[in-house]
């Protein structure tokens, strides 16, 4: 295989590297917040750039990595949220007094091990692309550890994490004695041929460990608290780019070998997924709190996803990947105001929901941004949202999954109920009381543009989905052995 | 060479149950390096010698040598010696040590019957073999590696920061509900009145 070609492939995943490399050395040499700010989003802006160059050489297979479309659509996906997540810490760490630039080395460190893991095709790189996802979340969860909260946060994704890590190389561990195989093509190929029990408690093991990631439902425990204690960016990275790049590897698991979807994997799935759905939903009604709320929202995002890795043929890459890019916006839009009203000197984040009481009277426009985001996740039409339910029941509907598409609609029902509530709080009148507010000049700072930006995207793509469908199908289209 | 793979896995089992049955954590350590141990006799006798003598050196060694850091760290006088001296009684040392014995038996004996390359079934795993690979194809994730150590060690130094804090001003939670707060100067502190069933 010529080189240039592999080498425009590994472009993104390189400069990532470089970035954070340079980040490093800057660090050492004099700590400048605004320079490292800007150097990481220059660096995250051109692997972008880098990652929409590929799509001309997919698909691309090396012995550990596979650079085809959905690795593509990941990486766009995830370099882009780790762009936003980049500025919109850059606007909640300006006032913090501790060091600030680490958090950005460890978002790019972050962001590399997504681009891993989208395109990991062996299990030595699928591990080490996941751990590269999670080792510096730990550090970000924690990063503002002078407060309780975010400290716990770290802790428990820490120990969580490190355990959900041990049932995957034991998974891991199970399948290779049962099969002799490390590369996921050549393993699922001779699991289809039969696989014994040991298999079976292989792939029901790493189905935990990346379960736990996703955080679907029997292994969705941590989610709320981590999502409320740890600073804004961080939580949102772990809402966008962390889940991102495990459902495009589980996208890929069962892809590459449809035979693979024999009875209990395909069972234990269906399970999963309604369960998330409704487990999800339901536990929202009762928050109070914004970013426990998007935590459990984004576990019953993730449960109408699955319905993709049940389903998976057919249109079943092309609507994972619709959905995910109108998940994404939304959730850094809505994830964006509340870190715009938050700030890392201001003790805990502004989660709780009292502080948006009457929004609305003193900054409209931000208002706006979280009513889209909330409408376009409660999936009304005009909004992105839409567009992904839509595909998604299709999908089922096509498939003949009927208790999934009731549970999909009947998680968007109960939804609608906690959304709205969220819009609704925005709107009431303005309580008496001090309350914490977005600074007066945030439309005119980068994170403002973003999440601005967010925003007018989820409507763009809920009017004219067109591009989006392309994109989508595209990267569903090219899906390497 | 089944006999002894069998043998050591069983000594690793027993040790590790060991670890974590003993409620005094030097005790477990104790039980932790024989597990070790063990474990790098398994790898021997699967034919990865490259494999067992990392495992001796990076886990068995490092271990020992941290425990014994902490030992001499901690290590504050009559009451330690006296608290050492105590923690000598045969029925510490007499579990790990036997099975320390049995896995030392089973490497002699192993040892006794002659060439290793010779009972071992296909090609022993050498560190060439293994230096081969990982700069070889799978130089990518030998990079991977050194990112992800580089993100631990910077999670590490920052979370372990005693720098100059803000002092961390009270969470609204953590003040007594009610009116307790007037006028303490904090302008960006919401009272908490009236918020009721925050974060069920």
């Amino acid at each position: 295989m010529p080189l240039p070609k592999l080498a425009v492939a590994y472009l993104p995943l390189i400069l990532v590297g470089a970035t954070a490399i340079t980040l490093m050395l800057g660090i050492a040499w004099r700590r400048q917040h605004h320079v490292t700010v800007a150097v990481s989003v220059m660096g995250l802006g051109l692997a972008l750039a880098a990652q929409i160059m590929a799509w001309r050489v997919v698909p691309l297979t090396t012995p550990l990595l596979a650079f085809d479309g959905p690795a593509m659509l990941g990486g766009i996906l995830v370099l882009a949220s780790t762009l936003a997540c980049a500025v919109l810490a850059h606007a909640y760490f300006e006032t913090f007094q501790n060091a600030r630039e680490e958090f950005y080395l460890l978002l790019l460190c972050s962001a590399a091990g997504g681009l891993v893991l989208v395109a990991s095709r062996h299990l030595a790189s699928l591990f080490l692309g996941l751990e590269l996802l999670s080792m510096p979340l730990y550090g970000m969860l924690a990063y503002a550890f002078h407060e309780r909260r975010s400290l716990e946060a770290g802790i428990k994704y820490l120990i969580l994490s490190a355990a959900a890590s041990a049932f995957l190389l034991f998974g891991m561990a199970l399948l290779y004695a049962q099969t002799g195989e490390l590369e996921l093509s050549a393993l699922m190929a001779s699991m289809v041929r039969g696989s014994g029990a040991w298999g079976l408690a292989g792939a029901g093991l790493m189905l935990a460990g990346l379960g736990f990631k996703l955080s679907v439902v029997p292994f969705h425990l941590w989610t709320p608290d981590v999502y409320e204690g740890g600073p804004g960016p961080a939580a949102t990275f772990l809402a966008t780019a962390s889940k991102v790049a495990v459902f495009i590897l589980m996208l890929r698991l069962v892809l590459s070998a449809p035979a693979f979807q024999g009875e209990w994997l395909h069972a234990v799935l269906w399970v999963l997924a309604l369960a998330s759905m409704l487990v999800g939903n339901l536990l929202a009604l009762t928050q109070s709190n914004l970013k426990r709320l998007l935590g459990y929202s984004s576990i019953a995002h993730f449960g109408y996803m699955l319905l993709v890795l049940v389903v998976a043929d057919g249109l079943a890459a092309e609507t994972g990947g619709v959905y995910l890019i109108t998940y994404v916006p939304a959730t850094l839009a809505a994830f964006g105001v509340v870190i715009l009203v938050s700030s890392a000197t201001e003790g805990r984040d502004a989660g709780a929901l009292h502080y948006y009481r009457g929004l609305f009277w003193r900054r409209p426009y931000l208002t706006a941004v979280m009513t889209i985001a909330m409408l376009s996740l409660a999936g009304i039409p005009a909004t992105a949202g839409f567009i992904g339910k839509f595909y998604l029941i299709a999908l089922g509907v096509e498939a003949h999954q009927w208790w999934l598409v009731v549970g999909i609609i009947a998680g968007s029902a109960i939804s609608l109920y906690y959304y709205l509530r969220v819009i609704v709080t925005l709107f009431l009148a303005e309580p008496g009381m001090y309350r914490r507010d977005a600074s007066p000049d945030w439309a005119a700072r980068a994170a403002g543009l973003v999440v601005l930006g967010a925003a007018v995207l989820v409507i763009m793509l809920g009017l004219y989905p067109a591009p989006m469908i392309a994109l989508a199908h595209a990267a569903g289209g090219v899906i390497a052995p | 060479m089944e006999l002894a793979f069998y043998l050591s896995a069983l000594m690793a089992v027993l040790a590790t149950l060991g670890v974590m049955t003993n409620p005094n954590p030097v005790h477990a350590v104790l039980y932790l390096v024989v597990s070790l141990l063990a474990v790098a006799l398994v790898f021997f006798a699967l034919g990865a010698p490259f494999a067992g003598a990392l495992e001796i050196i990076v886990y068995a060694g490092a271990i020992m040598v941290l425990f014994v850091f902490v030992v001499m760290m901690l290590n504050l006088g009559q009451a330690t010696v006296d608290q050492e001296r105590q923690w000598l009684q045969p029925r510490t040392w007499l579990g790990p040590s036997v099975l320390a014995t049995v896995l030392l038996l089973t490497l002699v004996s192993l040892l006794w019957r002659g060439d290793i390359q010779a009972v071992i079934e296909g090609g022993g795993l050498t560190a060439r073999g293994v230096g081969t690979l990982l700069y070889g194809p799978w130089l990518l994730l030998v990079e991977l590696g050194a990112l992800l150590l580089l993100a631990a060690l910077v999670t590490a130094s920052h979370v372990g920061r005693i720098g100059k804090v803000a002092a961390p001003s009270p969470a609204p939670r953590d003040l007594p509900t009610g009116a307790s707060t007037p006028a303490n100067g904090q302008a960006h502190q919401p009272s908490t009145n009236g918020v009721a069933g925050e974060d069920v």
